[in-house]
């Protein structure tokens, strides 16, 4: 081949224009980017049967039809803590509507670290156990606290990752209702 | 034969013979443990930084672990059970990069780059090869002994 330093010389080139192009286009954006948001969006919740902490358990049946607000948290972790007061508000705002409903899954605690705090921080919305993580892994969560909003037909209808405020609980609330 | 081709020949066996032994498939069908390490071995945890699926002893972990267990046992083949994690957590779940995509990017360039740091190496060594073997004169001899100091 003529000229096949000068080939070789463009090939080269061409590599180095293509990887400039990927990361001009790349850095700078968070490879994991779409660990903070749900991939379930939009579609309908994974089916839940869980024990409740006082004794119960609730299931997807007794929140067919309602307007859910799921919860994932830990007695452990600082943001939970510090979105307690926002999901007690939120939840004393609506807990007289019928089609509403809104419960705290425990992702990876222990039962009497639990039952302590639920006690003295006087939790009013009941709190389910995740045992095996099976509901954890089924809603995809990646930490918490993380929160989903489940429309009345069972539909993913917004998630947030991080401590809520009750503005933001109001947000997933009206999104669940299609007011978004 | 040349003893130039002789060696040519050698090299390119000890290549193919590695390449053979590398990429040749050991032990035959894997075990539903082997399957159940390897797929939890490819997936991120969700909840821990940096360590797979297999490493990790969150609680989630051993639910996922769980999980693909589960999966292998219902038959599914790895990709379905891949798939299904990427559609609940998305392509980041993936500790290796995709091969397709612009995951195909990540595979291929290192390997473009060798293919041709390996021609250019090649072309060096031939117009080194083609360049005269200068050898020192009497009068370059005398040259450097009178510079060399006393």
């Amino acid at each position: 081949m003529k000229y096949r330093a000068r080939w070789i010389a463009l090939a080269a080139g061409l590599v180095v224009t293509v990887f400039a192009v990927v990361l001009a286009t790349q850095v700078g954006t968070d490879p994991r980017a779409d660990a903070n948001k749900s991939h379930l969006l939009g579609q309908n919740a994974p089916a839940l049967d869980l024990p409740t902490l006082d004794g119960g358990r609730v299931g997807s049946s007794d929140l067919a039809g309602k307007i859910v607000i799921l919860n994932f948290w830990n007695s452990w972790c600082i943001p939970c803590q510090e979105e307690h007061s926002a999901l007690a508000d939120f939840y004393g705002r609506h807990a007289g509507d019928p089609g509403f409903a809104m419960v705290g899954i425990v992702r990876d605690d222990t039962d009497g670290a639990i039952r302590r705090y639920v006690a003295a921080e006087r939790v009013p919305y009941p709190v389910a156990l995740d045992p095996g993580a099976r509901a954890s892994l089924e809603f995809g969560t990646r930490g918490q606290p993380e929160t989903y909003a489940i429309s009345p037909d069972g539909v993913i209808t917004g998630t947030r990752f991080g401590p809520s405020s009750v503005a933001n609980l109001e947000q997933l609330l009206a999104a669940a209702r299609g007011q978004r | 034969m040349s003893r130039r081709t002789v060696a040519w020949v050698a090299l390119a066996a000890v290549v193919v013979v590695t390449l053979a032994i590398v990429a040749w498939p050991r032990g035959g069908k894997p075990s539903a443990a082997q399957r159940v390490q390897s797929v939890s071995s490819e997936l991120r945890c969700p909840d821990c930084e940096s360590q797979s699926i297999a490493q990790s002893s969150t609680e989630t972990a051993r639910a996922a672990r769980a999980d693909i267990r589960t999966r292998v046992a219902a038959g599914q083949s790895d990709a379905e059970i891949r798939q299904a994690y990427i559609d609940k957590f998305g392509p980041s779940i993936l500790l290796k990069p995709e091969s397709g995509g612009l995951g195909i990017l990540v595979w291929g360039l290192p390997a473009a780059a060798l293919v041709l740091g390996a021609g250019g190496l090649v072309l060096a060594l031939r117009r080194w090869r083609r360049e005269p073997h200068l050898r020192p004169t009497e009068a370059d001899r005398e040259l450097v002994q009178r510079a060399r100091p006393r």
